[in-house]
C-alpha cells in the first residue's frame, strides 16, 4: 500500500474524484449501452440500488466478516509483535523461529484454508485463525525490522545508566520500531478482510464471502457486485482507521 | 549441368505425371469441433460415463474434440453454459434449470441423468428423530444448492414450516454428525452415505427418502445454450450418442470406469469411487429409464417439480416447459442405444 | 528494509572474502540448506510419533511423501501448470506495474486521477472475481494468469513510483545539463536508482502471483496444485492436502529464490555504479 500518502491539496482531491467519476461513467455507459447481461457486468446504478435494497442482509454479512477480520487482526498483531519481541529479548530464538516462520509462509496463506477449515470447522473460528496467520507474519517481519534498527550505541548508553532489559525494550526499542511496526499493521488491514472473505467462500455460516457464494449459485450477479462493493468499503474504512490511529500515535512520539 | 530448359522440362513432366495420378490423399484430417463439458462438481465416479467416453475416443469418433471441465464450489454450470464459456453442462438438477430460466438465462435441458432423488436425510436410529415431525426443533444441515428444496418439499408435505427447525449450511466433513452435534444430515446415496457408513454401522442409521413422501427431484441435468440447440443440433445429438456409449461402457466395465476417473483425480479413494458408481447406476437406471433409456426426460416428473417450485416461490413465474426441456435430441437416438 | 538488506549483503560479501578458503560459498550454502531440511524432516517424523499426533491433524512426513510418490504425475503436472500460471501472471503484472509506475511518475495528473482507483481495486477481493473471471475468460490458463496479474501489479506500481521519487534531483539536473533526453534519463539514472525498491515489490509479487494462480484454480480447473488442494479438501484427504501444501511451498520458495538471486545480481550492479 502507498507509503507516501498523496498530499491532499484541493487540486489532488479534485483529480482523484474526477478519476473515479470517469470510471463510473465509463462503466455505466458500457453496461447500459451495450446492454450487457447482468452476468457479464451490471450497471453501477443497479449495483448501488441493490446495495441499498439489501442493506440489512449485507449489513449483517459485513458485520460477520468484519468481526472475523478484526479478531484475527488483533490476534495476528499480538502474535507478530510478541514473536518479534521474543526474538529481540532472547537472540538464540532467532535461529529457530525465523526459518520456521519463513517456511510456513512460503506457502500462500490461502492454501492453508482447506486444512484450517477441516480443523476448525466452518464457523468464525477458522476465519479468525486464517486472518491471524496472514497478519502475524507481515507484522512479525515489520516489527523485527523495526526492532533491529535500534542503534547499538543508544542501547549501550542506556545500559550504562543501569537500565534493565525490559526498560530498554519499553523506552527505546519499541518506540524506535513503532513506525515500521505500524506500517506493517496498516498494510495488513486490507489483507485481513480479503482473507476472511476467501475463507468464507469455501464454507461459512454467514459473511460477505458467503453472500457472494450464495449469490453466484442463485444467479444474482447484482448481489455479487453489491457484496463486493460493501467488502471494498469495509476494507477501506479499516485501512483508514488504522492509518488514522497511526498518525495519532506517531504524532505523540 | 542441367540447362535451365532441361530442368524446366523435367519439372513440368513430373508435375503433369503427378497431377494426373488418381491420388487418394488421406481425407484432410477431419476438423473436429471443439466443445467443452462443464461438470457440476469435482471429478468423481458420478461422472464416470463422460470420462470413459473421452478416454475411449467416443467423442472424437463423433467429431467432437471435447474438454471436460470440472465444477466446484463457487461455480454454477448454468452460468457458464449461458455465457458460452462451456458448450455443454451437467448441472445441479431440475431446480437449477428452472431457476436459471426464471432469471432469463438461455439454457435448455437436453437430458436428465438421475431419475430419482439422490438426496437422503440421515439420522441416528437411536436418536430423538423417529419421524419427519420429529425434525422440529432439531439441528438439520443441508446444502443450499438443491438439497434444501428436497428438505422443504418433504417438510411442506407434512405441514412443517422451515423455521420450526434449525437449518444450517452443511460442512465439507460429516464429522459434526458423527460426533452428535448435528441431528439430521443431508447425504447423497453415492457419496456422503458411504462416508457415514464407513464410520458408523449401517444399522445404526435411519434414512428419510423423498419418494416416500411423494416427492421426486430428478437431478444431474444435461444442458446446452439455446443458441447451441438451435444452430448446432447435430453437435448436440453427437454429444449425446457418444455420452450414452460412454455410460453403457462404464456400467459394463465398472473397474475400467473407475480407472478413467482416477486417472483424472488420482487422490480419490478407490473403494469409495466404486461404491459411487454402483449407486449412480441405480439412480440413472431407475424409473422410466429402464424402459426409455438413460437421460430420459420424464414430462410428469418435470411438471410436478415445476408446480412445486412455483407454489413455494423458488421460481417467480410459470415457465414454458417445452422450451426449457427439449427431449427431441435424446429421442433422436434409437432406444436400443439408450437402454442401459 | 531494502537499505538494510543491501548493507548486510555488502557485509556478508566482505566477511566471505575474509573467510579461509574451504568449500566455495554456494556449496556451503547448499549444504547448510540440506542440513536444515533433513533436521526439519527428522523433527517432523519424531514429533508425530512421540506426541501421537492424529493423522487428521498432522500426518507423518513419510506418509505424505509416499502418497506423492504413489501418484507423481498429478503433483508433477500440477506443479508445472501452476508454475506457468504464476510466471505469466508475475511477468505481465510486473511489466504493467512498472509501466504504470513510470507513467504516474511522469504525468502527475494521471497519478492523481488513477492511483486512487488502483488502491480501491486492491480492496476488492479478487476471489470474488474468480467466478466472474471464469465466466469472461473460460477455463483457460489466461483466466488464472489474469487473477495472478491482478494481485501482482499494484505493489510493483507503488514501489516503482516510490523508487523513482528517491532519485537525487541534482543528478537529474546534471544529466540534463549534458543534454540527456527523457528516455536516457529514465534508463540510465532513474530506473537504476529505483531498482532496489522495485525489487522489494518483485519479491512480494512473486508470492502474490502464486496466490492468484492457486486461488484461480479453485474455479473449475483440471490440473494444478490449487486443484489438488480443493480435491483433497472435499474428500477430507488430509495427507493429500499436506502433499499439495509441500509442493506449493517448494514452488513458492523456488520462485522467491529466483527473484532474490536476480536482485542480488542486478542490484549489486547498480550499487557498484
Amino acid at each position: 500500500m502507498s507509503g507516501s500518502p498523496l498530499a491532499s491539496s484541493p487540486l489532488v482531491v479534485q483529480r482523484g474524484i474526477l478519476g473515479a467519476v470517469i470510471l463510473v461513467v465509463c462503466w455505466e455507459g458500457l453496461a447500459r449501452g451495450l446492454h450487457l447481461p447482468s452476468y457479464v457486468l451490471p450497471a453501477v446504478s443497479e449495483i448501488l440500488a441493490g446495495v441499498w435494497s439489501k442493506r440489512a442482509l449485507l449489513g449483517e454479512a459485513a458485520g460477520y466478516t468484519v468481526l472475523e477480520a478484526l479478531v484475527g487482526y488483533g490476534l495476528g498483531c499480538l502474535i507478530g509483535i510478541g514473536l518479534a519481541v521474543a526474538i529481540t529479548m532472547l537472540p538464540p530464538l532467532r535461529a529457530v523461529i525465523l526459518p520456521a516462520a519463513t517456511a510456513i509462509n512460503s506457502v500462500p496463506v490461502v492454501a492453508y484454508s482447506p486444512l484450517i477449515l477441516l480443523w476448525f470447522g466452518i464457523g468464525v473460528a477458522s476465519k479468525m485463525v486464517m486472518v491471524a496467520m496472514a497478519v502475524s507474519f507481515t507484522v512479525f517481519l515489520s516489527t523485527l525490522a523495526g526492532l533491529d534498527r535500534v542503534d547499538r550505541r543508544a542501547i549501550d548508553l542506556m545500559r550504562s545508566f543501569g537500565a534493565g532489559r525490559l526498560n530498554i525494550l519499553w523506552r527505546l526499542r519499541l518506540p524506535t520500531a513503532l513506525p515500521l511496526l505500524l506500517a506493517g499493521m496498516r498494510v495488513s488491514t486490507v489483507r485481513s478482510v480479503i482473507v476472511a472473505i476467501i475463507t468464507e467462500m469455501l464454507g461459512a455460516y454467514g459473511g460477505l464471502g458467503w453472500v457472494i457464494y450464495q449469490a453466484v449459485l442463485q444467479i444474482d450477479f447484482v448481489q455479487v457486485w453489491s457484496a463486493i462493493f460493501v467488502a471494498s468499503a469495509a476494507s477501506l474504512s479499516f485501512f483508514g482507521l488504522i492509518g488514522f490511529l497511526e498518525r495519532k500515535i506517531l504524532f505523540w512520539t | 549441368m542441367l540447362s535451365r530448359r532441361h530442368a524446366l522440362a523435367a519439372f513440368t513432366a513430373v508435375a503433369l505425371t503427378v497431377g494426373s495420378l488418381p491420388i487418394s490423399l488421406p481425407a484432410a484430417a477431419e476438423t473436429l469441433t471443439k466443445a467443452s463439458l462443464r461438470l457440476k462438481w469435482l471429478p468423481q465416479a458420478q461422472f464416470a460415463g463422460f470420462y470413459v467416453a473421452l478416454a475411449k475416443g467416443y467423442y472424437k469418433a463423433e467429431g467432437i474434440d471435447l474438454a471436460i471441465n470440472p465444477g466446484g464450489p463457487n461455480l454454477l454450470t448454468e452460468n457458464l453454459v449461458a455465457t458460452g464459456a462451456d458448450t455443454f453442462g451437467l448441472s445441479g438438477g431440475t431446480d437449477s434449470v428452472f431457476a436459471a430460466r426464471d432469471k432469463g438465462l438461455p439454457v435448455v435441458c437436453i437430458g436428465v441423468s438421475h431419475q430419482i432423488t439422490p438426496f437422503i436425510f440421515v439420522t441416528r436410529k437411536d436418536g430423538p428423530v423417529k419421524t419427519l415431525q420429529d425434525f422440529k426443533g432439531k439441528t438439520v444441515t443441508t446444502w443450499f444448492t438443491g438439497a434444501n428444496h428436497v428438505l422443504n418439499g418433504m417438510l411442506a408435505k407434512e405441514g412443517i414450516k422451515a423455521d420450526e427447525l434449525k437449518i444450517q449450511p452443511q460442512q465439507v466433513s460429516v464429522t459434526p454428525f458423527i460426533d452428535g452435534n448435528v441431528d439430521v444430515i443431508t447425504a447423497t446415496y453415492y457419496n456422503e452415505y458411504y462416508t457415514i457408513q464407513s464410520r458408523m454401522p449401517k444399522d445404526s442409521l435411519k434414512t428419510f427418502v423423498a419418494e416416500d413422501y411423494g416427492i421426486t427431484f430428478p437431478r444431474d441435468t444435461l444442458i446446452v445454450a439455446e443458441a447451441t440447440a438451435k444452430e448446432k443440433p447435430d453437435l448436440v445429438k453427437a454429444f449425446l450418442r457418444a455420452s450414452l456409449k460412454g455410460w453403457k461402457e462404464a456400467f459394463a466395465d465398472p473397474k475400467g470406469a473407475v480407472d478413467a476417473v482416477m486417472a483424472v483425480a488420482p487422490t480419490l479413494d478407490r473403494p469409495q469411487q466404486e461404491f459411487m458408481l454402483t449407486e449412480v447406476k441405480r439412480l440413472m437406471t431407475a424409473g422410466k429409464a429402464a424402459q426409455n433409456g438413460l437421460f430420459w426426460i420424464d414430462p410428469d416428473a418435470i411438471k410436478t417439480a415445476h408446480d412445486f417450485f412455483l407454489k413455494y416461490g423458488v421460481i417467480s413465474k410459470s415457465l414454458d416447459l417445452a422450451v426449457a426441456y427439449d427431449a427431441s435430441f435424446i429421442e433422436s437416438v434409437p432406444v436400443a442405444e439408450r437402454r442401459p | 528494509m531494502s537499505i538494510g538488506s543491501t548493507a548486510s549483503l555488502v557485509e556478508e560479501k566482505a566477511a566471505a572474502d575474509l573467510r579461509p578458503t574451504g568449500l566455495p560459498g554456494w556449496l556451503r550454502k547448499a549444504l547448510r540448506l540440506l542440513l536444515g531440511l533433513t533436521a526439519t524432516a527428522l523433527i517432523w517424523e519424531a514429533a508425530v510419533l512421540l506426541f501421537g499426533i492424529r493423522p487428521a491433524y498432522l500426518p507423518r512426513l513419510s506418509t505424505i511423501l509416499m502418497a506423492i510418490a504413489a501418484t507423481p504425475g498429478a503433483y508433477f503436472n500440477g506443479f508445472l501448470r501452476t508454475s506457468a500460471e504464476t510466471l505469466i501472471g508475475f511477468l505481465t503484472g510486473s511489466a504493467f506495474g512498472l509501466l504504470t509506475g513510470i507513467a504516474f511518475f511522469r504525468v502527475r495528473a494521471l497519478r492523481e486521477m488513477i492511483f486512487p482507483i488502483f488502491v480501491v481495486s486492491q480492496t476488492i477481493p479478487v476471489i470474488a472475481f474468480g467466478a466472474l473471471v471464469v465466466l469472461w475468460f473460460g477455463n483457460t490458463l489466461l483466466a488464472k494468469a489474469v487473477i495472478a496479474f491482478y494481485l501482482t501489479f499494484f505493489p510493483v506500481t507503488v514501489n516503482t513510483l516510490l523508487g523513482l521519487e528517491t532519485v537525487d534531483p541534482k543528478q537529474v539536473a546534471l544529466m540534463r545539463s549534458f543534454g540527456a533526453s527523457n528516455g536516457q534519463l529514465m534508463l540510465r539514472l532513474q530506473l537504476p536508482t529505483a531498482l532496489p525498491q522495485i525489487f522489494v515489490a518483485l519479491r512480494l509479487a512473486s508470492s502474490l502471483s502464486l496466490v492468484g494462480a492457486i486461488v484461480g484454480e479453485w474455479f473449475g480447473d483440471t490440473t494444478g496444485l490449487g486443484v489438488l488442494l480443493l480435491q483433497a479438501m472435499f474428500t477430507e484427504n488430509v495427507v493429500a492436502i499436506w502433499g499439495a501444501l509441500l509442493a506449493a511451498a517448494l514452488l513458492g520458495t523456488g520462485f522467491y529464490a529466483v527473484v532474490a538471486t536476480a536482485e542480488r545480481r542486478l542490484v549489486f550492479w547498480s550499487a557498484e555504479q
